[in-house]
């Protein structure tokens, strides 16, 4: 290419042109390739009658520049005629959206609203949660190395299905793992002998309630069928032990919680996830929360922008981990 | 579908679009030849890379400024490989209009600029 005694040079140079022209769209490629290598090829006999060391090097920078600017030109021409609304029917459109909300909410997140006040200190009524079904959902061995799976620990707040109804998905701390030993000494929790202090929890008892505060004593009035089966099974020497793949909970709102006190433990297989963030937080009553109604929209519709908490928009709910104190007894 | 659209409504033209009209405003050109003749034209200033020409060359088949021809007028040089192309009524309408756009401009920029020159 240098010199006109030089054409293997230039054959070469037109061989590598050749591989370069892959980097245009096909379409593209199968138009204009041959009159674009049959340019190169005149452009470098043109080169080799006024050969000169600085003419070889602008003119290879030149087409660099001219392959690499039009090559990414083209790419986008063809991505954006690809994105045409025009170029995809109304229903293909709308089957992708359908397709990736599908999967987005039943394996990545989940939406929730708190319903009732039995987190409240971190959740309140009308909170709207996102929940992370990943973190806690066991991927097996080989996605256990790649997903952001990590086990179940002490302090989580957990999402899962309310094992007397899996209709209801309930909002609640772990406070035992399988082996603790859990009792309840004037609404204080001791856990395998250990006094926890909590500063996450909320004690605002109206009466003061001994099956509630001093757990486990008897069955109350409250238990459910599967708490009188914690009663009968798993409570020794005055604590309840909590068996293989279940969990112990109790709301943070301590002394008005509906949790593991009354109707038991947790299968592990009906956690659900870990509540990821607040993306909404609306001031209305339980009832409205809990059962659609027209006047629930229409109040939201009026008094979106004051009823909402925009101080705990975007909010994370914590994982605690509760101070263990002195042995209790 | 040959709708004619105004010539203003392509305007302004890129550099690249403008001289390769002006270079196919003196007859059917294949690309080397319009490659050369523009290089000519702006003074070796613009040299038209292989992909910029059919780029350019592609968006303005697809806008009616040019056309493909299946005449060979230069039978000694030709070659089955080399495609030929020449203006439509639209591409030279549209060339005029640009022409006139930029006089307008540099008129307009001599004015403003005659104080300073002098």
């Amino acid at each position: 290419m240098i010199s006109q005694s030089d054409p293997t040079a230039t054959a070469a140079f037109c061989r590598l042109y050749s591989l370069l022209l892959y980097a245009y769209p096909r379409e593209f490629r199968r138009e204009y390739r041959a009159p674009m290598e049959q340019l190169f090829r005149d452009r470098c006999r043109d080169l080799a009658r006024a050969p000169g060391p600085t003419r070889l090097f602008r003119f290879a920078l030149h087409v660099l520049r001219d392959w690499f600017n039009t090559a990414a030109r083209e790419r986008a021409a063809v991505w954006s005629a690809g994105r045409k609304p025009a170029r995809r029917s109304f229903v293909t459109e709308w089957a992708g959206t359908i397709l990736i909300y599908l999967f987005a909410t039943t394996t990545l997140v989940q939406a929730y609203v708190i319903p009732t006040s039995s987190m409240e200190g971190s959740l309140l009524v009308g909170d709207h949660i996102l929940v992370d079904r990943i973190a806690f959902a066991d991927p097996g061995p080989l996605g256990r190395h790649i997903l952001p799976y990590r086990p179940i620990e002490r302090g989580d707040i957990i999402a899962f299905l309310y094992p007397e109804d899996v209709r209801e998905t309930y909002v609640k701390r772990v406070i035992g793992l399988p082996g603790d030993r859990i009792r309840l000494e004037n609404g204080q929790v001791i856990r395998n002998g250990r006094r926890l202090i909590e500063p996450y929890t909320q004690h605002i008892a109206p009466y003061p309630d001994p099956y509630r505060d001093n757990f486990p004593l008897s069955p109350g009035p409250l238990t459910t069928p599967s708490g009188l089966d914690m009663f009968a099974r798993h409570v020794r020497n005055g604590e309840v032990v909590v068996p293989a793949d279940m969990l112990f909970v109790l709301g943070d709102n301590r002394d008005d919680s509906a949790d593991s006190r009354y109707w038991g433990f947790v299968p592990r297989t009906c956690v659900v996830g870990k509540p990821l963030l607040v993306y909404w937080s609306y001031d209305a009553p339980t009832d409205d929360l809990e059962h659609w109604s027209v006047d629930h929209a229409v109040d939201v519709a009026l008094h979106f922008f004051a009823k909402t908490r925009w101080n705990r928009m975007l909010l994370v709910p914590r994982s605690r981990l509760a101070l263990e104190a002195g042995g209790a007894r | 579908m040959k709708k004619t659209r105004p010539p203003e409504e392509l305007l302004p033209l890129t550099p690249p679009v403008f001289h390769i009209l002006l270079a196919l405003a003196g007859g059917e050109l294949h690309g080397y030849g319009i490659m050369q003749d523009v290089a000519r034209q702006t003074g070796g200033a613009l040299q038209l890379g292989p992909g910029t020409l059919y780029g350019c060359l592609k968006r303005m088949l697809a806008a009616h400024l040019v056309e493909e021809s299946d005449e060979r007028p230069d039978p000694a040089l030709d070659d089955q490989r080399r495609r030929y192309y020449r203006m439509t009524a639209l591409g030279k309408r549209v060339v005029r209009a640009e022409a006139q756009r930029l006089a307008g401009a540099v008129t307009a920029a001599m004015a403003r600029l005659a104080g300073e020159i002098a």
